[in-house]
C-alpha cells in the first residue's frame, strides 16, 4: 500500500492555535449581559440534607438560586441514571451539588452561597468497598451496594491448581486518583434568537451531553446545541455531565448568558476518579512456568454513583488474566457503593488496574520456578489464533512477542535477579 | 545505599465501548463551493489528536492534501455522532466511519463528474488530486472546484458509518467477544532505589507498543511519552489522601503529578502490523501506552530491593517502610 498522508509526521492541526494562545477555552468565552452561576457542595459524605435559601436570594444581584425544585427531571448518569442534578434528600458524598446560585458577578455568588442555610442529619457512611458488600452496611442507594458482579468461567481451576508445581496468591490495593487534566471545568450556556439552548462546553462527547441536558430540562433534543471549545484535557473525567445541565437550566429560565468557572479544587469534587480496587489473585503453573490456572477476585469502588462502573469492572474481568493464555479461569469482579467520591472512567477503564496485580504474579511465579521474567512470559503470552479468558480468538495481529523483545533490547537486562 | 533494579510488564487492551453495546460512529463528507472539501464528524478533539488522524485519514483517502479537507467536529447541529471521545475508539472507529464516508463521496464524485464530462458510464472514472478524470482518456478530467460551481444548487455528500463487532459475554461464565480489536504492549525500566529515603529514580525506559499502523508517528511517541508520565504519578505519586469520603489533596501543591523535572526520556518504540478492519490497519493507542508501565516500575522496584509493593501509591514512606519490615523479617525480628 502506497500511502502519502497516513504513517507521516503531519504537525497537529490544532497546534498552531493552541501554542500562540488564540483557542477558545469555555473560560475565554465572554458574552454581553452575562451572569455568573457558582454551585452549592455537600460538606457530609452521607446524610439527609435541607436548605434554606431565603436569606441568599434577598443579597442585591442575587438573580436566582436553582435547586432540585427547579429541575424537571432531576437526574443524569452515563449508563444509570443515579446522578440527580441537584440532590432532594440525601446526599451520597463529599462535593454532592445542593444548589446553583447566579448572579451579576461572582463575587455576589460566592457571598450568597454563605448565606444559604444548610442543615444536614448525618448519616453512618460507608468507605471501604469490602465493608460496604456486607450486608448490614449503611446503603448509600436504598439497596444492595454491589450493583455489578461480573463473572469469568472456563475450565476447572479447583482441579488445575491441584496440578501446578508453584502458585502464588496475593491480594493487590490500588488507590482512586484524579486525571488531573490543565483546564479545570468551565462553560457559558446562552439562549438564541430561535430560542434553543446553546452550551459551550469541553467534553469528551458533545452528543451525549445534549441528550443529557434535553432529559434533564425535558425539552426535545433538537432545542440543545452543544458547541465543544478546546479541550484542556479529559483522560475519561469529562464523560459524566458536571456543570453542563446547571448552566443550560439557569440560561433557559433566566434568559440571559450564564458563565461558569469552576477552580482546581471545585474540579477534583465535581468529576469521577480512577477506581480503586482490591484485587485477590491466585495463580498457579506447572514445572515448565507453563500457567494452568488463575483466580481472581476483584472489588471495584465506584464511590457515590455507578458512572461507569459496570464496563469498568467487566473491563477489569476481561483484562485479569494480562495478555496470557490460560486455561482454566475464575474471575468475579464487582463495582460496590461507597459513600466515597463517586470513580467512573480513566484511561484504561480497569485494565489499568488488573496489571498491577498479574504482572507482579508473573515475577513471582518466575521467581519460585527459579526461571527469569522475560522466559516465563515467552512461555504464556497471547500470539496469532490464541483464545482469550472469555473465548475470543485473536485472529489479527498479535505482535506481543515483538514488543516483549523490543522492551528489553539494549538493556543490561539481566533476566535474573542478581542476588537474593 | 543506591540499588538498582529492572522490570517488565506487559499488557493487552480491547477498544470500544464493547460486550455487544452498538458502537457507532458517523461521518459525513461534502464538497464545498470552494472545492475543498467539508469533514464533519462528532468526535471530540481532547489533546489525543483526532483532529490531525481524521483529516490524514480523510486526505489519504481522497488523494487530498490535507490543507484541502475542511474539518468540523464542534457543534452538534452540524456534526454527526460520532460516538464519545473514549475507550481509545476515534481512530478505530470514527476513522473507519471517515474512510467509509470518503469512498462513499468518491462514488458520488464519479456519478457527477459522468454528467459534467458528458460520459454513458462511471467506469473507468478515477477521483485523485482533487479531479475526477477518464483513466482511457484523461483529457476528459473536471475540477472538484468546476464540479462545485457547475452543481452549486445542489449538495455533493455522503455519509458513512461504521459498526464495530462485539459479541456480549454470557453472564454466567463470560464467554464472548467483548471487544475488538486489541492491542498490544510491552514495557521495560531500570530504575534507582534509595534505601535510606525511598526515592525511586528511572534511569531507562522502553515503552512498546503496537498501533495496528501509526496514522502519525509523532502523535503516538507523544501518546506514549504522555501515557507514561501518567503510570509515573499513579504509581509513586498521586495520593488523594481520602479520609472518610474527604479528599485532603485537592490541589496541585498537594496532589502530585510528575512535572517535567520527574519525566524521563522514553524510548518509544512502535510495532506495525496493520489490523485489516481497520482504517489503514490503524488501532486505537489512546489508553494502553499507559498501562504496562505501572507494573514494570513495580517489578523493577523489587529486583532493586526484594520488597513487592502491594499497595498503591509506592510513595517514599510506603517503601521506606517496607525495606525495614523486609529486614526485620530477615533478621529474625
Amino acid at each position: 500500500m502506497v500511502l502519502n498522508v497516513v504513517g507521516k509526521r503531519v504537525p497537529r492541526i490544532d497546534a498552531l492555535s493552541k501554542v500562540t494562545g488564540r483557542a477558545i477555552y469555555p473560560q475565554d468565552i465572554y458574552m454581553d449581559n452575562m451572569a455568573y452561576g457558582k454551585t452549592l457542595r455537600s460538606e457530609i459524605a452521607h446524610g439527609y440534607v435541607s436548605l434554606d435559601t431565603s436569606e441568599a436570594e434577598k443579597i442585591d444581584g442575587v438573580l436566582r438560586i436553582f435547586t432540585y425544585k427547579d429541575v424537571p427531571k432531576n437526574e443524569h448518569g452515563v449508563v444509570y441514571k443515579d446522578h440527580e442534578v441537584f440532590i432532594s434528600k440525601k446526599v451520597r458524598r463529599v462535593g454532592d451539588p445542593l444548589a446553583f446560585v447566579v448572579a451579576e458577578n461572582e463575587k455576589i455568588c460566592d457571598l450568597a452561597l454563605e448565606k444559604i442555610k444548610v442543615t444536614y442529619e448525618e448519616l453512618e457512611g460507608v468507605f471501604d468497598p469490602v465493608e460496604a458488600m456486607k450486608e448490614d452496611a449503611p446503603k448509600v442507594h436504598d439497596k444492595s451496594n454491589v450493583l455489578y458482579h461480573f463473572k469469568i468461567r472456563k475450565g476447572n481451576v479447583e482441579e488445575a491448581f491441584k496440578r501446578c508445581y508453584a502458585i502464588v496468591e496475593n491480594t493487590y490495593k490500588v488507590h482512586m486518583v484524579d486525571h488531573a487534566f490543565l483546564q479545570p471545568e468551565a462553560g457559558v450556556a446562552y439562549v438564541d434568537e430561535e430560542g434553543n439552548i446553546v452550551v459551550m462546553v469541553a467534553t469528551q462527547y458533545p452528543h451525549y451531553d445534549r441528550e443529557e441536558i434535553a432529559n434533564a430540562l425535558q425539552v426535545p433534543v433538537e432545542r440543545v446545541r452543544v458547541i465543544n471549545t478546546n479541550v484542556g484535557g479529559a483522560f475519561g473525567a469529562r464523560e459524566d455531565i458536571t456543570l453542563q445541565i446547571h448552566l443550560a437550566l439557569a440560561a433557559k429560565e433566566l434568559k440571559r448568558p450564564i458563565k461558569t468557572v469552576y477552580s482546581r479544587e471545585e474540579s477534583f469534587l465535581a468529576h469521577c476518579k480512577r477506581h480503586a480496587m482490591v484485587m485477590k489473585y491466585k495463580t498457579g503453573a506447572d514445572k515448565d512456568g507453563k500457567l494452568l490456572a488463575m483466580e481472581a477476585e476483584i472489588i471495584g469502588d465506584t464511590g457515590a454513583y455507578a458512572s461507569w462502573a459496570a464496563n469498568v469492572m467487566r473491563k477489569a474481568g476481561v483484562h485479569a488474566t494480562g495478555p496470557y493464555y490460560i486455561p482454566n479461569v475464575k474471575v468475579d469482579s464487582y463495582a460496590v457503593y461507597t459513600n466515597n467520591p463517586f470513580a467512573g472512567a480513566m484511561r484504561g477503564f480497569g485494565a489499568t488496574q488488573v496489571p498491577i496485580a498479574h504482572e507482579q504474579q508473573m515475577d513471582m511465579l518466575a521467581e519460585k520456578l527459579g526461571m527469569d521474567p522475560v522466559t516465563i512470559r515467552l512461555k504464556n503470552i497471547f500470539k496469532k489464533g490464541s483464545v482469550t479468558a472469555t473465548g475470543q480468538v485473536l485472529t489479527e495481529g498479535v505482535p506481543l512477542e515483538e514488543c516483549l523483545i523490543k522492551a528489553i533490547e539494549g538493556f543490561t537486562f539481566n533476566i535474573k535477579r542478581e542476588e537474593a | 545505599m543506591k540499588k538498582r533494579g529492572r522490570g517488565i510488564g506487559l499488557s493487552f487492551y480491547g477498544t470500544g465501548y464493547g460486550n455487544g453495546f452498538p458502537d457507532v460512529s458517523k461521518a459525513r463528507v461534502k464538497l464545498l463551493e470552494d472545492g475543498k472539501v467539508g469533514l464533519f464528524v462528532g468526535g471530540a478533539e481532547v489533546g489525543q489528536g483526532a483532529k490531525t488522524v481524521f483529516v490524514q485519514i480523510a486526505a489519504e483517502t481522497l488523494d487530498l492534501y490535507t490543507e484541502n479537507i475542511h474539518l468540523e467536529m464542534e457543534d452538534t447541529d452540524i456534526t454527526p455522532d460520532s460516538g464519545t471521545a473514549a475507550a481509545t475508539r476515534q481512530t478505530y472507529n470514527t476513522g473507519n466511519a471517515i474512510k467509509i464516508a470518503c469512498e462513499n463521496f468518491m462514488e458520488k464524485l464519479k456519478e457527477y463528474g459522468r454528467r459534467a464530462l458528458k460520459l454513458n458510464s462511471t467506469a473507468g472514472l478515477k477521483v485523485e488530486k482533487g479531479e475526477v478524470y477518464l483513466e482511457i482518456f484523461p483529457q476528459k478530467s473536471i475540477s472538484f472546484r468546476e464540479l462545485a460551481e457547475m452543481y452549486k444548487e445542489e449538495t455533493i455528500e455522503a455519509e458513512g458509518e461504521f459498526i464495530a463487532q462485539t459479541v456480549e459475554m454470557d453472564p454466567e461464565t463470560g464467554q464472548g467477544a467483548p471487544y475488538w480489536p486489541y492491542t498490544f504492549s510491552a514495557c521495560g525500566v531500570e530504575v534507582e532505589v534509595d534505601t535510606l529515603t525511598g526515592q525511586v529514580d528511572i534511569l531507562k525506559a522502553r515503552l512498546v507498543q503496537d498501533v495496528g499502523r501509526a496514522i502519525n508517528p509523532a502523535m503516538v511517541e507523544g501518546q506514549m511519552d504522555g501515557g507514561f508520565a501518567m503510570a509515573l504519578g499513579y504509581i509513586l505519586f498521586e495520593d488523594l489522601n481520602l479520609v472518610k469520603g474527604k479528599m485532603k489533596n485537592m490541589k496541585f501543591s498537594k496532589y502530585l503529578i510528575p512535572t517535567a523535572m520527574d519525566m524521563v526520556e522514553v524510548e518509544n518504540i512502535i510495532v506495525e502490523e496493520p489490523e485489516s478492519t481497520a482504517p489503514f490497519g490503524a488501532k486505537g493507542i489512546g489508553e494502553p501506552v499507559m498501562i504496562p508501565v505501572g507494573p514494570a516500575i513495580l517489578n523493577a522496584i523489587y529486583d532493586a530491593v526484594g520488597v513487592r509493593i502491594t499497595e498503591l501509591p509506592a510513595t517514599p514512606e510506603r517503601l521506606i517502610k517496607a525495606i525495614e519490615e523486609a529486614e526485620r523479617r530477615a533478621n529474625g525480628g
